[in-house]
């Protein structure tokens, strides 16, 4: 019964092994942490000059 | 038939040579980082150096010997050998040809070392004129330069042999990396070369009374960046395809690999104005093309984040993991031929961030010349760089030395590589954020007549040196593991991982080992970034400088 329950609850999604999702998230971390160091340090130059 | 030459391990006679290499390379490691910590003691404040030791003199050994020496000596051991796996065991000549090179560096690096230790030539590694060192000190580079060029031949030569073997087919990956990181080297010291022969050495002779200043630190630059990828892209070697073998999965794609080494190639060299930035007497103009030419590099760089973490997302995968970065956790943290790469890989990601503020002409002057630069390349060359080179030894000095890396080693390997993640923390972060309150690189301790700015230096030098005491106990594991693997590991089979492509049916295009279409626009590109302010610096020069001298005599 309740294993029944689970099932319709989840979608059954089968996660395709070739799957780069993760890869795609990284990068735009990875980007996102680019532009906010440069960002921060880029007001200390408005602050100072 | 022909392509039989490759055999799974590297002939013993190539792994002698290579293996000198690295006796020179972990000599330079172990004096190097003990003139580190001396550094970061003094800069504390809390210490003095004996006997009448200059600082300035400790640093010009350590830039020497941790930026110029372990740094070449290993990359051309590793190269050498990479190259020896999979094009095929060196051709007698090619292996006299790289033993004459071993000799000559070697030789020139005891000649500038010599130099040093006399008080005659603490000039920093960079030799900026008008600093002026005694003229054995420049012999001594010029050297160390044209050793690495016949170390470089060798290598050319059996790269040579496989083409000619192999007509129509791609090169074997590493090598063809090698080769590209060679050739880029040969291009980039000939401004090095330049300005030691017809400036430094001349005017260091007496020959001359006075020097060119700013042309001299042009042909330096037109060297130093290149020289910085120089160092990084043997690592890169490693990250693209040796890595994705050691973990078990495979390389993400063989010609983007290719690709971005060649772009490493044509945009590493015309770009050496963004460390000029705030020199005068260059044209603001040619200063702005070299900056757009450096924004370039983002694009391999950005290529090769992208498929490392494709390499691993799909070997993960390939294990069941699920979810957004449930492979992450799957990947072998056990196998200190990964984490301790990867602790380089993921420094990369502050060290690259760094390098684009520095390259951004506004905000080079927020950290120009402050210790900020210091903290940046302690990241770059002396963590991502280092911890790769590092992660190598681990199997490439068992495997040429004919022993094994065993369990308790493999463990010592990672306590290493943690070792040095948390004493750069300390050191590097400290670096950064003093530098961005604009305390001054390459100075001993001052207070500089108790001004208040550098009374908030002086907590960030204090976790310098608790930073560089921990390194330098990483330092000791380092020197330990890497006795232990080439004198007293227990004799067996290592394995030398190379990687294949996940695609096999992929062939990397031919126009790839194009070597005259590439070292054309390589050079096109030069001629275009250079010839014209070069030509400007040289007519609208100053009067030539006569030679300073800073640092007393012993
Ligand atoms: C025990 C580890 C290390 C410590 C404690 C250390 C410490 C330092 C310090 C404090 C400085 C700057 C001093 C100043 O600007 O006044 C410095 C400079 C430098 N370090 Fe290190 N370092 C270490 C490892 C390395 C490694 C592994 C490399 C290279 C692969 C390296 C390359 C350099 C270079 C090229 C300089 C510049 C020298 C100059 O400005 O002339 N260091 N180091
Ligand atoms: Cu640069």
């Amino acid at each position: 019964m309740a294993k029944a329950e689970l099932k319709t609850n989840k979608k059954t999604e089968i996660e395709d092994s070739s799957s780069l999702k993760g890869t795609l998230a990284s990068v735009f971390f990875l980007g996102i942490f680019l532009v906010v160091t440069w960002v921060s340090v880029y007001f200390l130059f408005l602050d100072r000059f | 038939m022909s392509s039989q030459t490759t055999k799974l391990k590297v002939d013993p006679r190539d792994g002698k040579l290579a293996m000198a290499h690295f006796y020179v390379a972990f000599i330079a490691l172990a004096l190097g980082g003990l003139m580190g910590l001396l550094q970061t003691l003094v800069r504390s404040g809390k210490f003095e150096l004996p006997w009448g030791i200059d600082y300035y003199q400790v640093l010009t050994v350590h830039g020497v010997l941790m930026g110029l020496v372990l740094t070449t000596f290993f990359i051309m051991g590793f190269q050498y050998a990479a190259i020896s796996r999979t094009a095929g065991t060196h051709s007698p000549a090619a292996r006299r040809i790289g033993w004459i090179g071993f000799w000559v560096m070697t030789i020139g690096t005891i000649m500038a070392a010599t130099m040093v230790l006399l008080k005659e030539a603490s000039v920093l590694y960079t030799f900026y004129a008008p600093l002026k060192a005694h003229w054995i000190f420049y012999l001594g580079m010029t050297f160390v330069v044209v050793g690495s060029w016949l170390d470089g031949a060798a290598q050319i030569m059996t790269y040579a042999r496989w083409r000619k073997e192999n007509p129509g087919k791609p090169s074997p990956l590493l090598s063809f990396m090698a080769i590209i990181n060679t050739v880029m080297w040969i291009v980039a010291t000939l401004g090095v070369a330049s300005t030691v022969l017809f400036q430094l050495l001349p005017w260091s002779l007496g020959l001359v009374d006075t020097v060119d200043v700013l042309v001299s630190r042009t042909l330096f630059w037109y060297f130093g960046h290149p020289l910085v990828y120089f160092w990084l892209l043997p690592a890169y070697m490693c990250w693209y395809a040796i890595i994705p073998k050691i973990i078990g999965g495979k390389i993400f794609s063989d010609s983007l690999a290719r690709l971005s080494f060649i772009l490493f190639l044509l945009f590493s060299i015309p770009v050496g104005f963004h460390h000029q930035l705030t020199e005068p007497g260059i044209d603001p103009a040619w200063k702005f093309l070299q900056v757009v030419l450096t924004f370039m590099v983002i694009i391999p760089s950005l290529m090769t984040a992208f498929s490392l973490f494709a390499t691993f997302e799909r070997y993960g995968r390939s294990k069941g993991a699920t979810g957004l970065f449930g492979w992450f956790k799957v990947l072998p943290w056990k196998d200190a031929r990964f984490t301790v790469p990867f602790i380089g890989m993921a420094s990369f990601i502050p060290a690259g961030a760094g390098g684009i503020i520095n390259a951004s002409n506004q905000m080079n002057q927020v950290v120009h010349n402050t210790i900020w630069v210091t903290g940046h390349f302690h990241l770059t060359a002396a963590t991502s760089v280092v911890l790769t080179f590092f992660g190598i030894t681990f199997w490439l000095v068992p495997h040429l030395t004919g022993r094994k890396l065993t369990k308790a080693m493999n463990k010592l390997a990672i306590i290493q590589g943690w070792v040095w993640f948390i004493g750069m923390a300390f050191m590097s972060g400290a670096m950064h954020f003093q530098g961005l309150l604009g305390g001054p690189r390459r100075s001993a301790f001052s207070t500089y007549g108790d001004s208040a700015q550098a009374a908030e230096w002086i907590p960030y030098q204090i976790a310098q040196a608790v930073g560089g005491s921990i390194l330098f106990l990483g330092i000791i594991l380092m020197l330990i593991i890497f006795v232990n693997l080439a004198f007293f590991a227990p004799k067996g089979e290592e394995e030398f991982p190379v990687g294949e492509a996940e695609n096999l049916e992929e062939k990397a295009p031919m126009i790839f080992e194009n070597w005259k279409l590439w070292l054309g626009i390589t050079a096109l590109l030069i001629l275009f970034a250079y010839t014209i302010p070069f030509i400007d610096i040289i007519q609208n020069a100053p009067p030539g400088s006569p030679g300073f001298k800073t640092w007393g005599s012993w």
